[in-house]
C-alpha cells in the first residue's frame, strides 16, 4: 500500500460523500454512461391499511361489510422520474401490465432502465383513449393477456381497468341484509374516458444500476375506490330485484376514476442486486 | 450479437413479403366525408383482405363451427340477415338487435347501435365472443386456424410477424371491411354527375324531401351523423332494450341509438335495432304517426310541441321512391367480397 498522503485526502472526501449519502442509498456503486438497470413496481393490497386477503371481510366507513372475491388492475404508461425533471418513459409497446390478487401477480417488472437516481414514478390506471383507438395494431397481444385475466369487456369493448368484485351486507341502520354478489367494473367507454395518471413521490431514491434491481414498493389502497373521497354506497347501486350490485357505468365510474387517485402510496424502495419479492 | 446469417435471412423474408402482398387501392369517393378510422394504421394489402375475407365466410370463427360473420351478413341484402327481426347464432339462439348492414364502415366512428365499439379493427370481438352470436374466443381461433396449412400460409404472407395470433384475426377482418366501400347507387352517380346518374322528378322530390326533414340526423352521403339519437320508437316491452345507456351507463342515454346509415335501404328489411318495422311504408307511417314522447326525445322530433314529422300520401311515396336510388347493385355483386373456395 502506497497511497500518497493527497490521495488519501481525496479518498476520504469520497468516502464522507457517500457515508452522507447512506441515509438512503447503502452503498455507493457508480453511475455508468449508457448503462442500464431493472426495477419493479411491487403493488402490497390492502383495505384501509389491513391486508388484503381475499375471502375475508372488511367493514368500511359506509357501514357495508365487502368482502373482496376478485381485484385486478391495469397498470401502464409508467415513467420514471429524476430529481432535475427529466423522466425515462417505459416504450410505450410493453408499457402495459395487470396486477391480480387471485394469480399473484404484483410486480410490473421494467427493464433497460437507463442507470440513474429516481425521485417519482408516475404511472396509469387502466388503458389510455390514445391507446385504445390506435386498435388492434397498437394493442397486439395485450388483448389476450387481459382476457385471460378478464380485464376486457366484449359487448362493449374495451379493458376494464379494475376488476373489483365480492359480496356485502349491510351493517349500519338503513337496513341489514344478506351478503350479495357485487361487480365493480371500472374502464372508460365511448362516452367517458376514465383512465388516470398517477404521480408518487418515493420516500428514498430508486437508485438504478447495472446488473441491480431497483424494486419500489406501493401500498394500494382497494378501499378509497368506494369509501375515499367520494362515498359510493354499493345499497345504492342494488338492482330492480334487490339481488346484486353491478357497477360499470355511469357517473359511479366518474367517481371511482377520482377516486383511484387516492389509491396509491409508496411505502419504501429497496435498492441493490436481486429481486425482493420472489 | 446478430449474426450476419440471421440478418440475411430476415431480409429475405421482408422481400418476400412485400413481393407477394400489395397494398390495395383505396379511394375516398369524392361525394363521402372524410375518413372516421385511421386506415393507415392497418392499410389493406391483397394478402390481407383476402385472408379477412376467407375469415368473414368461416364458420370456425364459432365455437361449434355452424357461424360465421356472412351467415348474419349476407352480400345479397348489403350484409344483413335478411328477413330476420333478431338474428340467430349458434345453437340457434336469438340476440335481441337486427342485423345492420355493413359498408363503409371506415367512414364511421361509432358501432353497433349502442356505440359498443369505435375502431374498424376492435369490433369483431363483439360478435365473436357475444355468447348467442359466435360463442368464441380469439385465442381458440387462432389455435384452430394454426392447424390448417392454408391459412398458416395466407397469414405469413399478409402480416410482417407472420404470426395466426389474435391481433392478426382482427386486423385482417378490419383491412377487409375498410375495403367495403359503397358508393355506385344511381343517387351516388346523380351527386358526382357521372353517366347513369338520372334521377325521376319523383326520385328528385324525395331527395329535396329527404334533405329537408331526415337529414339533420342522417347527414352527409353517409346518411348519418354517428351520433345515438331517440328517434321516438316506444321502447319494446319485451326487450327493454335501453340503447345507448347499455354502454355509457347514463341515464341520458336510454333508448338512444345509432342513426342507421341508409344506404341499400330497399335491401335491408327490416328495420330498426329490433327490425319492428317491414316496409319502408311503416317506417314512413311511423315518422308521420307513431312518434312517442319520452324524456330523451330527440328535440328534432318535437319541434314546436309537434310531434313527429308531417308527410303526405305523396310525399311519402316520394321518399321511398328516392330510397330506391340508394341500391348500389355493384357494391351488393361485386365479386371481390365473395369467397370462393
Ligand atoms: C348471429 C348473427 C351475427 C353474426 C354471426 C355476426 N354479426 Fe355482425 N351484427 C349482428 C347484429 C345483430 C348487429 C347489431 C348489434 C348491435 O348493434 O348491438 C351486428 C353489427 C355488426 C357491425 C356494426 C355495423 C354498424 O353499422 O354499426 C359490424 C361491422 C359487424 N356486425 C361485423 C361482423 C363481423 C366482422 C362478424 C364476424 C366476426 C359478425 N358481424 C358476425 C349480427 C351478427
Ligand atoms: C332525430 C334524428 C332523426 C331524424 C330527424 C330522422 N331519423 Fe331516421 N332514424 C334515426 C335513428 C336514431 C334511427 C334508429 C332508431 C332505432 O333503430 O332504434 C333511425 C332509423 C331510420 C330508419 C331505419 C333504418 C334501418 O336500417 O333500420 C329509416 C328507414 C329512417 N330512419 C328514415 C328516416 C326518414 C325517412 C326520416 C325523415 C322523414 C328520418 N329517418 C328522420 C334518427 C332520425
Amino acid at each position: 500500500m502506497n497511497f500518497q498522503l493527497k490521495n488519501i485526502a481525496a479518498v476520504l472526501a469520497a468516502t464522507s460523500l457517500f457515508v452522507s449519502c447512506s441515509n438512503d442509498d447503502d452503498n455507493g456503486s457508480k453511475v455508468v454512461e449508457g448503462a442500464v438497470g431493472e426495477a419493479e413496481l411491487f403493488f402490497d393490497n390492502g383495505m384501509a391499511g389491513d391486508a388484503l386477503d381475499l375471502g375475508n371481510a372488511y367493514t368500511n366507513s359506509n357501514g357495508e361489510t365487502v368482502t373482496v372475491k376478485k381485484l385486478n388492475y391495469i397498470i401502464s404508461n409508467v415513467v420514471l422520474i429524476k430529481e432535475d425533471g427529466s423522466s425515462f418513459v417505459y416504450p410505450k409497446a410493453e408499457n402495459y401490465f395487470i396486477i391480480s390478487e387471485e394469480k399473484g401477480q404484483f410486480t410490473v417488472h421494467l427493464e433497460n432502465i437507463p442507470v440513474g437516481d429516481y425521485k417519482k414514478v408516475k404511472f396509469g390506471i387502466g388503458v389510455d383513449q390514445q391507446r385504445y383507438l390506435e386498435g388492434e395494431s397498437a394493442q397486439k397481444s395485450f388483448w389476450d393477456l387481459a382476457y385471460a385475466n378478464d380485464m376486457t369487456w366484449t359487448w362493449s369493448i374495451g379493458y376494464r381497468f379494475i376488476n373489483f368484485e365480492g359480496t356485502f351486507a349491510e351493517t349500519s341502520d338503513h337496513g341489514r341484509h344478506e351478503e350479495l354478489p357485487f361487480q365493480v367494473h371500472q374502464g372508460s367507454n365511448s362516452a367517458t374516458d376514465n383512465y388516470r395518471e398517477v404521480t408518487l413521490d418515493l420516500p428514498t431514491t430508486a437508485r438504478v444500476r447495472e446488473k441491480e434491481l431497483s424494486s419500489i414498493h406501493i401500498m394500494s389502497d382497494i378501499n378509497v375506490l368506494l369509501d375515499g373521497d367520494t362515498k359510493i354506497l354499493l345499497h345504492d347501486n342494488l338492482n330492480a330485484g334487490g339481488t346484486a350490485v353491478s357497477i360499470m357505468g355511469g357517473e359511479n365510474l366518474i367517481k371511482i376514476a377520482q377516486n383511484s387517485l387516492k389509491m396509491f402510496k409508496v411505502d419504501h424502495v429497496h435498492n441493490g442486486p436481486g429481486s425482493h419479492h420472489e | 450479437m446478430l449474426s450476419p446469417l440471421l440478418f440475411l435471412i430476415s431480409c429475405d423474408n421482408k422481400s418476400d413479403y412485400e413481393e407477394v402482398n400489395a397494398r390495395m387501392d383505396f379511394k375516398v369517393p369524392s361525394n363521402f366525408p372524410a375518413l372516421a378510422q385511421e386506415i393507415d394504421r392497418n392499410y389493406p394489402t391483397e394478402r390481407g383482405f383476402e385472408l379477412g375475407r376467407k375469415l368473414f365466410h368461416d364458420t370456425r370463427l364459432s365455437s361449434d363451427g355452424t357461424v360465421s360473420c356472412a351467415f348474419c351478413h349476407e352480400q345479397a341484402s348489403a350484409f344483413t340477415h335478411h328477413g330476420h327481426a333478431f338474428s340467430h347464432g349458434i345453437n340457434n339462439l336469438e340476440g335481441v338487435r337486427n342485423t345492420p348492414s355493413i359498408q363503409n364502415m371506415a367512414f364511421q366512428s361509432q358501432y353497433f347501435y349502442d356505440g359498443a365499439a369505435v375502431s374498424i379493427e376492435m369490433l369483431s370481438i363483439a360478435p365473436i365472443h357475444n355468447p348467442v352470436e359466435m360463442n368464441e374466443t380469439l385465442e381458440n381461433i387462432a389455435v384452430k386456424l394454426k392447424k390448417d396449412k392454408s391459412y398458416v400460409e395466407l397469414f405469413s404472407q399478409a402480416f410482417e410477424d407472420q404470426e395466426v395470433s389474435s391481433n392478426n384475426i382482427l386486423k385482417a377482418l378490419g383491412q377487409f371491411m375498410t375495403m367495403m366501400v359503397s358508393a355506385n347507387s344511381r343517387y351516388d352517380k346523380y351527386v358526382r354527375k357521372e353517366p347513369g346518374g338520372n334521377l325521376s322528378e319523383q326520385e328528385k322530390s324525395g331527395l329535396e324531401l329527404f334533405t329537408q326533414k331526415c337529414a339533420s340526423c342522417h347527414k352527409t352521403d353517409m346518411f348519418t351523423d354517428s351520433t345515438f339519437r331517440n328517434n321516438g320508437l316506444p321502447p319494446n316491452s319485451k326487450l327493454n332494450d335501453l340503447g345507448r345507456e347499455t354502454v355509457t351507463g347514463f341515464a341520458s342515454d336510454r333508448y338512444k341509438f345509432k342513426v342507421p346509415s341508409l344506404r341499400n335501404i330497399a335491401l335491408t328489411a327490416p328495420y330498426m335495432h329490433d327490425g319492428r318495422f317491414g316496409s319502408l311504408q311503416s317506417v314512413l307511417n311511423f315518422y308521420a304517426s307513431g312518434v312517442k314522447h319520452s324524456e330523451t326525445l330527440d328535440p328534432l322530433l318535437n319541434a314546436n310541441g309537434v310531434l313527429g314529422i308531417s308527410l303526405s300520401a305523396d310525399e311519402k311515396e316520394a321518399l321511398i321512391a328516392f330510397f330506391q336510388t340508394l341500391t348500389d347493385e355493384e357494391y351488393i355483386n361485386n365479386q371481390l367480397f365473395y369467397f370462393k373456395t
